[in-house]
């Protein structure tokens, strides 16, 4: 029985449909747009609470700013790989291992293996992509949830990152010769445009342009939200299910690979332990960004808008000395605070719990 | 005359702007099953909800057995002995039938442990005193939808137990099941329940019901006698004569575009429950609408789904051919290569994503037409929708809505509009009018029977014998996965259904 079904709009769906008469729910608006909302509450408060030297906001000094955005570039690469894999409702956790084995390799193809910048970076990438694409096809071919497989492949990376490291740091020191990386790599541990915009933040946000065309003008892109919103709807609609889930999980590794390179040329070294945790940070902007976990809605400005706001918020704790057990508590908070919007608008849209 | 034992005056009930109820009078006798009908939107659920607690009238009362009652919420509407059926069982699948029956009010050992045994014996008691042979131990995810049914309705009454309201029992039921629920139901209300009973299929009224009451845009339409005739029912749901229900048959069709000779598809791993084709030969021909009738497990979905490439893992032996030309139909895409379209019979669980937009919904099986190149065109994209919006008449006319806020039948219109706009030649359809109202049933019957006049050829499964008898020009009967006869539309129902159940007519 449908008697009193409500009129909403779908939470973070591209239309490029015509609407004519549309209502909106307001609510709705505040979901689609919740990260860029909070991104903004986030830097207001950063101002207010700013700790202030000589009459300057401390928070809004370029250095601390170009901080910020230069912290959030590696789990924000990833958050974008995230982004497209949560869409079809699958998760990775791998991404942080893979991030940590990624730039162990770097460092040692180039240090160790001679090998020279640019083969190094493909053959990064190339394995992060084949990683995915290992748990994408173990992953449909034998029905398991993503969930367990890149669990699985999580404890993998780490411990092939082990094996290639020998479990020690492996320190990329510049120069020509053997035995040493080519100075130019350096280059993603400093700023561009007369020393402001930091080189790893203009990775993030190339990469996070080309995702969102992909993702939001594509037919690939249009074919992520149809897996997610009905697994079996698509499949009778004609849509490569397999070919798609595999490669949202490829795009991870991809992002994951990138992130490790970038890890690599930022500090310097390769570790097995890099990127520990830094699963559940993506996750939590990609959600932050109003992407639902339930899969067939989310959107990718909102995935980057709400990894700078965690960013921001957590660098407004830190220039006030709030501890990171205050942090994480605050983390925990907007986490739910976004998740609660979320499920308040799919009640009115009628569509259950 | 003593009171009713429940009854409602007056019933009015907002939400927003809209009013749903506009002042409803409607009562029920104990030991009187009494029908609610009513298309989507009628009111019947708002009426529904306010009996049994969910919501409460803006104006209007509730008496029972005379006295006026209120109910704040669920709990007080079954302390006052209403128990609601609703359409989405509140069982657990993955507990037994006793956890099930106790669920919330489990039996306890002093000392906090559950007693199971107890439960158990208890379980059996009540589903026995309604002859009912069900293991109180089994799982209810092993039992069969008709099963699950009866232990929600032993379930119910066990908390509250003077009126039952049932929404659609009936509407994933086999033939078997519903005759046996009947049978249950006519035992309860000899022993003096008072019914309420919802449903959408008109044929089932006069065999159940003492009364009829029909509602539309949330008054009494009217109140008549179970066996008024079906086009009065029809009348008073619409609100106008619908002479044509089903529209005028074809007057000739064109060449074969599915055949199929002694064609079974082979399983390579048998199920139970799952009916392979077995040696079926039948045409389906430009133009025209063939029905598969079959009971519950003659294979009716397991054909279509197996043309499609969605069945079970198997392959098929035989002659199946399209334009004449033997193809291999092993997968979704040899199918649809082959110009083939299909709907299941399951709109919400594999035809839509319900949570995305109308537009985005109806143009999901011509992505690869719209996105030249890879890239998505807006412009193409809108041309579809529009074509959509223009054949089928989807309410309301916004394709940025959820598809999941609209109402059954206009669901059903948009997944048959996505289909349509791939511009298939053959339509495999399962179930097409099931849980869509009268009002709806008729403009996609209308719509089914255009596309056909353009060329389209139709295979549709369905087990309401009226929707077969009045829509189809053919009717292949199947039992056991084979053809078994076959009638030209228009015949009688207790033909068909003899075939079906392998007697003589």
């Amino acid at each position: 029985m449908s008697d009193q079904r409500i009129e909403g709009t779908a939470n973070s769906v591209p239309s490029g449909t015509a609407a004519p008469r549309h209502r909106v729910d307001p609510l709705a608006i505040v979901v689609r747009f919740q990260s860029l909302i909070g991104l903004v509450l986030v830097a207001i408060g950063g101002v207010i609470f700013s700790p202030r030297r000589h009459g300057e906001i401390l928070f809004l000094n370029p250095d601390n700013i170009a901080n910020i955005v230069r912290a959030v570039s590696e789990t924000g690469i990833i958050a974008i790989g995230m982004t497209f894999v949560i869409i079809t409702a699958g998760i990775d956790l791998s991404v942080g291992a893979v991030l940590g084995l990624s730039a162990v390799v770097t460092a040692t193809m180039m240090i160790s293996g001679g090998f020279g910048l640019i083969p190094t970076i493909l053959a990064v990438l190339v394995m992060g992509i084949v990683f995915g694409v290992v748990q994408g096809t173990i992953s449909t071919r034998f029905r398991l949830e993503p969930f367990i497989v890149t669990l699985a492949g999580l404890q993998a990376a780490r411990g092939l990152a082990l094996i290639v490291s020998g479990n020690q740091y492996i320190n990329i020191s510049y120069g020509d010769g053997p035995g040493l990386a080519p100075p130019v790599f350096a280059v993603l541990g400093e700023r561009l445009f007369d020393n402001t915009v930091p080189v790893a933040t203009i990775v993030f946000i190339i990469f996070a342009a080309i995702a969102t065309l992909v993702l939001n003008t594509t037919r690939f892109g249009r074919y992520v939200y149809a897996v997610g919103g009905n697994e079996r709807a698509a499949r009778i609609s004609g849509v490569p299910v397999s070919m798609v889930k595999i490669s949202v999980y490829a795009i991870t590794g991809f992002a994951s690979a990138l992130a490790g390179i970038v890890h690599a040329g930022q500090f310097n070294f390769g570790s097995a332990n890099d990127g520990m945790g830094y699963e559940l940070t993506a996750i939590a902007a990609v959600v932050i960004g109003g992407t639902s976990l339930f899969g067939g809605a989310g959107s990718m400005v909102g995935t980057v808008a709400g990894t700078i706001m965690l960013g921001a918020l957590a660098n407004i704790l830190q220039l006030n000395n709030i501890t990171p057990a205050t942090q994480l508590l605050a983390t925990a908070a907007i986490i739910v605070l976004a998740a609660v919007l979320q499920s308040l608008v799919r009640r009115r849209e009628g569509l259950g719990r | 005359m003593s009171a009713p034992l429940l009854s409602v005056t007056g019933a009015v009930k907002r939400f927003g702007g809209v009013q749903a109820l506009r002042g409803v009078d409607f009562d029920l006798k104990a030991g009187e099953i009494h029908a609610l009908l009513g298309e989507n939107g009628a009111g019947k659920s708002t009426l529904m909800n306010l009996l049994s607690g969910v919501y409460t009238p803006d104006e209007g009362e509730i008496h029972i057995d005379g006295k006026p009652v209120t109910f704040n919420n669920p709990r007080e509407a079954q302390a006052a002995g209403i128990a609601t059926i609703f359409q989405e069982l509140d069982l657990v699948p993955s507990l037994d039938v006793a956890a099930n029956l106790f669920l919330g009010r489990e039996l306890m050992r002093p000392g906090g442990m559950l007693d199971v045994p107890a439960m158990r014996r208890e379980a059996k008691r009540r589903l026995e005193a309604i002859e009912l042979a069900i293991d109180p131990a089994r799982l209810v995810a092993d039992l069969s939808i008709g099963q699950r049914q009866v232990v929600a309705i032993v379930k119910a009454l066990s908390y509250a137990s003077r009126v039952l309201i049932m929404d659609e029992p009936t509407a994933a039921l086999t033939v078997g099941e519903v005759e046996r629920l009947f049978e249950i139901m006519r035992k309860l209300a000899a022993s003096g329940v008072g019914i309420i009973y919802i449903s959408h299929r008109l044929e089932e009224v006069p065999e159940i019901a003492d009364r009829v009451t029909v509602m539309r845009d949330g008054r009494v339409a009217g109140i008549t006698e179970p066996h008024a005739p079906q086009a009065e029912l029809v009348r008073l749901l619409v609100g106008r004569p619908l002479d044509e229900l089903y529209p005028e048959r074809a007057r000739s069709a064109g060449k074969a575009l599915l055949s199929l000779r002694d064609a079974s598809f082979r399983l390579v791993r048998e199920s139970a429950g799952w009916q392979p084709p077995t040696g079926v030969s039948l045409e389906v021909r430009e133009g025209e609408i063939v029905g598969l009738a079959g009971i519950m497990g003659a294979g009716r979905t397991e054909l279509l789904s197996a043309l499609y490439g969605t069945g079970l893992a198997g392959r098929w032996q035989g002659e199946v051919a399209v334009d004449g030309k033997p193809v291999r139909l092993d997968s979704i895409n040899a199918a649809r290569k082959a110009g083939i379209a299909f709907v299941t019979d399951d709109r919400r669980g594999s035809g839509l994503m319900l949570r995305m937009a109308v537009g985005l919904n109806l143009v999901m099986s011509v992505i690869r037409r719209i996105s030249p190149a890879g890239l998505m065109s807006p412009r193409r994209q809108a041309e579809a929708v529009t074509r959509s919006f223009g054949q089928f008449d989807i309410r309301p006319k916004n394709p940025d809505i959820a598809v999941g806020a609209l109402s059954g039948g206009n669901q059903q219109k948009v997944v048959l509009a996505k289909e349509i706009l791939g511009n298939p030649r053959l339509l495999l359809l399962d179930e097409p009018t099931r849980g869509v109202d009268v009002g709806a049933k008729g403009e996609i019957y209308a719509r089914l029977r255009a596309l056909a006049a353009q060329g389209l050829g139709i295979l549709v499964a369905s087990s309401e014998m009226p929707e077969l008898i009045g829509l189809c020009d053919r009717i292949v009967v199947l039992r056991q996965g084979r053809n078994v006869a076959e009638f030209n539309g228009g015949v009688d129902e207790h033909t068909v259904l003899a075939a079906a159940n392998g007697r003589e007519a």
